[in-house]
């Protein structure tokens, strides 16, 4: 009896627990999730453009992402669209490479380049940033043409960028490479048939981390493409709405963009959501 | 971000001012009457977005009108007036070069070189057409750098008819109690001081900076801190500490407010917001110690500037562009189309014009607004804390003296010079044929002090010789006069004030 009596009061006890950390889950979820709602929420207002105090929208419409598509976002979207997929091919191939050499081989001055490219790394990008408008300045790589510049400067330092998959490489073991290269196999083929399909997760990390940083890249981009709405990418171009002469008739504009911003982001989340998870951990089993 | 934007910016801004160094003086745009313009250019303008379409209009009409065989290529591109100062600076040579700007951006766009010098037929286009208001705008020391293209940069009241009514819009008082009353919000951006500094000018509070020709600030004439100053910081008391105090300036009648202090351009979203029961009317005055006083604004306008050209030609055929753009027709469409307030004296006169409401408004205001001058651009961090020391304090007199006082100071920071360059005395006044700008160092022997270099100087020029670079302390009284054309050395005897010249 007692024990049944033991049995149920475990049981509350778990419920009661349970039910205070899903409440404060919820609650907490909804906190997170409550800005998110209200772009989705404004973007679809039609009745007005400018700021309200409410937050669910009197009339319903389509109305606001018929005036993105008569805007420039088309050409700043595709503009971010493009930087972002070379950015996530570039960059992924480069730091692939790089982190297989820095696992694989042992060559002269290997130690001291990496810890050269770790200091290098603490240094903010910020830095460089007057000296690099410079050169893609002289280079031609700036306001119109600023796409391809800003695709130079993403990709060219990404090299640095190796640690967390040569950290993922060095779990793999020799032995399957060794294995490899007895039955003829060349470095490249090792790489490609033997290490990448063993380091899916990480190599769709450096995929995913790759496509997403330039969805966000406004200091830089700003400062590229100054003045040339053609070179704008979406964090750049719609910052410019929200002055004060612009902010009233485009603030519901500037919510369907930002819903817009953030589908390709959010979908290619969801669906490699699984290998992000096991990249961002993967690389720390062993140093 | 931002701030890493701005540090980005300001390191950008010492980088245009080191590749103009070896530039020299750009040539002053406006042209030589009759040299031939005839020609295609490609030009870049910068305009706010929504004056885009109406900008390749106006260019399009200037193509075919124009009596010089100008034929503009113009590429516009949207960029912000509030922005243009920022944009140029981050790289002059790749710049705009016709852009809208907010006029408290002129001395960063002198100084970084972004902007060009009317030459004389050009000031003579600005001034015979605007109205005064709008040339100081333009304005730094003695010459003009920009058109001006508004005048209708200043702030004024709306509020809601349903919560105040008519009767009570003439005071501060009445409205604070008929919004918190109706449980509504009062926006007033008093937490910018471009908003706050209106209650110190409307108790007769002054606060101006000097620049020079360069775009340089040498001085300022602030009286904030003062007793005046501290009817107007209770003047502030009482709205930051209403429970109605919103530091809003945008369109917030749709989020609970019942009046918002601000500009023209929120006109249509307003009226859009509450309709019929929109009331528009000059600031409200507030009463202290049983007197009265009406809040004062800044007004200001929106500038058009060209850039330098390394082509005198193009120069001037730029110039001639900008004067058609900032004329009477081309002024006149943008009050059609977006209701900007004309600054040329015709198109003020347009019964179009002087029947608007906001402009009326903002008319009514005019009577107590201060033309903004030139502003060192930390004021506007310095003097944004008075209003939000205000709030945070208790409210007692020496409380409010105390936000004044840290004010005064930090403005007076600005302008820190070492003790030496305080005592010295300096040289100025028309020699070398230059405008009383330029402080010629002397060297002190005891009392003596003697100029550095020996000057030669045409009978009739005139100077002085100043003490820390400014005119408490200055010998002589009246100006010294050369009486006779020679190379003299300067020589100030401190103890007597007498000076005398030397022949080198």
């Amino acid at each position: 009896m007692s024990n049944n009596k033991h049995h149920m009061g475990m049981k509350t006890l778990n419920r009661l627990s349970n039910s205070a950390i899903y409440t404060l889950l919820v609650i907490i979820s909804v906190v997170w999730l409550i800005p998110f709602v209200f772009i989705v929420l404004q973007s679809f207002r039609v009745e007005s453009t400018y700021q309200v105090g409410y937050v669910v929208p009197h009339q319903w419409g389509f109305q606001n992402y018929i005036n993105l598509w008569n805007s420039d976002f088309k050409r700043w979207y595709l503009n971010t669209f493009i930087i972002a997929l070379a950015a996530a091919v570039l960059q992924t191939i480069i730091v692939l490479c790089m982190s297989y050499t820095l696992s694989r081989f042992r060559f002269k001055l290997r130690g001291p380049l990496m810890r050269f490219m770790l200091i290098l790394g603490m240094f903010p990008g910020m830095l460089t940033m007057i000296i690099l408008y410079r050169v893609l300045s002289d280079l031609g790589l700036t306001q119109a043409n600023a796409v391809p510049g800003l695709i130079l400067v993403s990709v060219a330092s990404s090299g640095m960028g190796y640690y967390v998959s040569k950290g993922f490489f060095d779990t793999i073991p020799k032995s399957l490479d060794e294995a490899a290269r007895v039955d003829g196999a060349t470095r490249l083929q090792v790489l490609y048939k033997i290490i990448l399909p063993l380091a899916k997760p990480i190599v769709i990390y450096t995929i995913l981390t790759a496509f997403m940083g330039p969805w966000g890249d406004y200091v830089f981009a700003r400062y590229v493409a100054f003045g040339t709405s053609a070179g704008y990418n979406v964090a750049v171009g719609m910052y410019s709405w929200l002055t004060n002469d612009q902010i009233n008739n485009m603030y519901t504009t500037f919510c369907a963009g930002g819903v817009i911003v953030a589908l390709p982001v959010t979908i290619l989340f969801l669906c490699l959501q699984k290998y992000y998870v096991e990249g961002v951990t993967g690389g720390a089993v062993k140093g | 971000m931002k701030k890493l934007l701005a540090i980005a910016l300001a390191l950008a801004l010492t980088l245009s001012l080191a590749a103009c160094g070896n530039g020299g003086e750009p040539p002053a745009d406006g042209g030589d009457a009759g040299a031939d313009l005839a020609g295609t250019y490609d030009v870049v303008i910068w305009a706010p977005e929504a004056a885009v379409d109406l900008t390749k209009s106006q260019v399009a009409d200037f193509n075919s009108s124009n009596e010089y065989g100008i034929t503009i290529n113009a590429t516009v591109e949207p960029v912000s007036e509030a922005d243009a100062a920022t944009n140029m600076i981050t790289d002059v040579q790749a710049g705009g070069d016709l852009f809208f700007f907010a006029q408290d951006q002129l001395s960063r766009l002198i100084q970084a070189g972004a902007v060009s010098k009317l030459g004389a037929s050009a000031v003579e286009f600005a001034k015979n057409n605007n109205n005064a208001a709008s040339i100081l705008a333009a304005q730094s020391g003695s010459d003009l750098y920009a058109y001006p293209l508004t005048a209708d940069n200043g702030y004024f009241m709306y509020y809601d008819k349903s919560v105040v009514p008519d009767s009570d819009a003439d005071s501060l008082e009445a409205i604070i109690a008929d919004c918190e009353a109706a449980g509504k919000n009062i926006s007033f951006e008093l937490e910018n001081a471009w908003y706050s500094a209106g209650f110190f000018f409307g108790t007769g509070c002054h606060s101006q900076w000097i620049t020079d020709d360069d775009g340089n600030f040498i001085s300022i004439d602030d009286d904030f801190n003062s007793d005046k100053g501290l009817i107007a910081a209770k003047g502030i008391q009482k709205v930051v500490t209403s429970k109605s105090y919103v530091n809003s300036s945008n369109a917030d009648f749709a989020s609970g407010s019942a009046v918002v202090v601000t500009g023209t351009w929120n006109y249509a979203t307003i009226k859009d917001q509450i309709g019929d029961n929109m009331g528009v009317a000059d600031l409200p005055s507030f009463e202290v110690d049983g007197q009265s006083y009406h809040i004062g604004s800044y007004s200001g306008c929106k500038l058009l500037g060209v850039k330098p050209q390394t082509d005198a030609v193009r120069g001037a055929a730029l110039a001639r562009l900008a004067q058609y753009l900032t004329g009477k027709d081309c002024q006149l469409a943008r009050f059609n189309s977006f209701g900007w307030g004309p600054s040329n004296k015709d198109a003020l006169a347009d019964p179009a014009v002087t029947s608007d409401p906001t402009l009326a408004a903002l008319n009514e205001q005019g009577n107590y607004a201060v033309p903004q001058p030139n502003i060192h651009g930390s004021w506007w961090d310095i003097a944004k804390v008075i209003a939000t020391d205000i709030k945070a304090s208790d409210g007692s007199d020496a409380a409010l003296k105390a936000a004044l006082d840290k004010y005064e100071q930090s403005i007076q920071a600005v302008f820190s010079m070492s003790d030496d360059v305080k005592n010295a005395f300096t040289v100025i006044g028309s020699i070398n044929g230059d405008g009383w700008t330029l402080d010629l160092p002397m060297t002190a022997d005891g009392d003596i002090w003697t100029s550095n270099e020996a000057y030669t100087m045409d009978a009739g020029v005139e100077f002085k010789c100043r003490q820390g670079m400014s005119w408490d302390v200055a010998y002589p009284a009246d100006n010294f006069v050369v009486e006779t054309a020679g190379t003299y050395y300067i020589q100030l005897n401190a103890a007597t004030g007498e000076v005398s010249l030397i022949p080198a």
